[in-house]
């Protein structure tokens, strides 16, 4: 399934509306249609405030594809990201330590820690990030 | 989402209904820092009974919030948090930070304590 939006932080709702049905439909338990629910949301925030630079209308390209377990991964969801804005440096994929009283670098975190695998890539003038959850 | 404010005493309470994200949490932010910073009220209290989802957006406000209160040497409490804000809340390691109740009942009769 491919699903296109605007960097526009209303189609977050409508993203997540839709995001935990599909997973759910697809096997995952209800923490875990939660946790995925959380990861895309970020995601998207992250492609909105930080590769776009909370300027609205930019293209962001989703991708959701079903694990069905039959080559060397499990089973489960593997979520694509394509965006076409600036390259992220490389310190702010350090994810900063949660716990400590601040207001900023929590997304990524929930991202680690919600999915099994989150991976990010930059491809010519594109940023890709491949996120994966295996069905428990 | 919906933000709105009732004033008890030298209280403030905020009821917030719907989803806490990127497109809200900034008016989020301004209302606590409002009443924290400008107003300086001594004791503001979010009731969460009506936010069914909190995402890292919606929990820096609230650690704008709580960093406010602290430096005002006000009082910043949460209550009727959802399951899943809860969760969000855990995995930041930020749940331990704030002061938190199940509902507005003990939330207040804490306050006056």
């Amino acid at each position: 399934m491919r699903i296109e939006l605007k960097s526009d932080p209303q189609v977050l709702c409508g993203v997540r509306g839709a995001i935990s049905p599909i997973a759910g439909a697809i096997g995952f338990k209800e923490e875990d249609c939660r946790a995925i629910t959380l990861a895309l949301d970020e995601a998207i925030t992250n492609v909105i405030r930080h590769a776009y630079g909370g300027k609205p209308g930019r293209r962001i390209e989703i991708e959701l594809s079903k694990l069905n377990g039959a080559k060397q991964e499990q089973a489960g969801l593997e979520i694509l990201l394509f965006d076409r804005g600036v390259k992220p440096k490389p310190d702010s994929f350090k994810g900063l330590p949660p716990g400590e009283l601040r207001s900023g670098g929590l997304g990524l975190h929930f991202m680690r820690q919600s999915m099994d695998k989150v991976v990010h890539t930059r491809v010519g003038s594109t940023n890709r990030l491949r996120m994966v959850k295996f069905i428990r | 989402m919906q933000i709105s404010a009732r004033r008890l005493e030298n209280k403030t309470i905020f009821d917030v209904v719907g989803d806490i994200d990127l497109a809200n949490s900034p008016a989020v932010r301004k209302a606590l820092l409002a009443e924290i910073k400008e107003k300086k009220i001594p004791c503001v209290i979010m009731n969460l009974e009506g936010v069914k989802y909190i995402d890292s957006s919606g929990i820096a406000s609230l650690v704008e919030g709580l960093k406010a209160s602290r430096d005002a040497h006000a009082r910043f409490i949460l209550f009727g948090l959802s399951k899943s804000a809860r969760e969000v809340l855990q995995l930041s390691r930020l749940l331990n930070l704030f002061e938190i109740y199940d509902n507005e009942e003990q939330a207040l009769s804490n306050e006056r304590a």
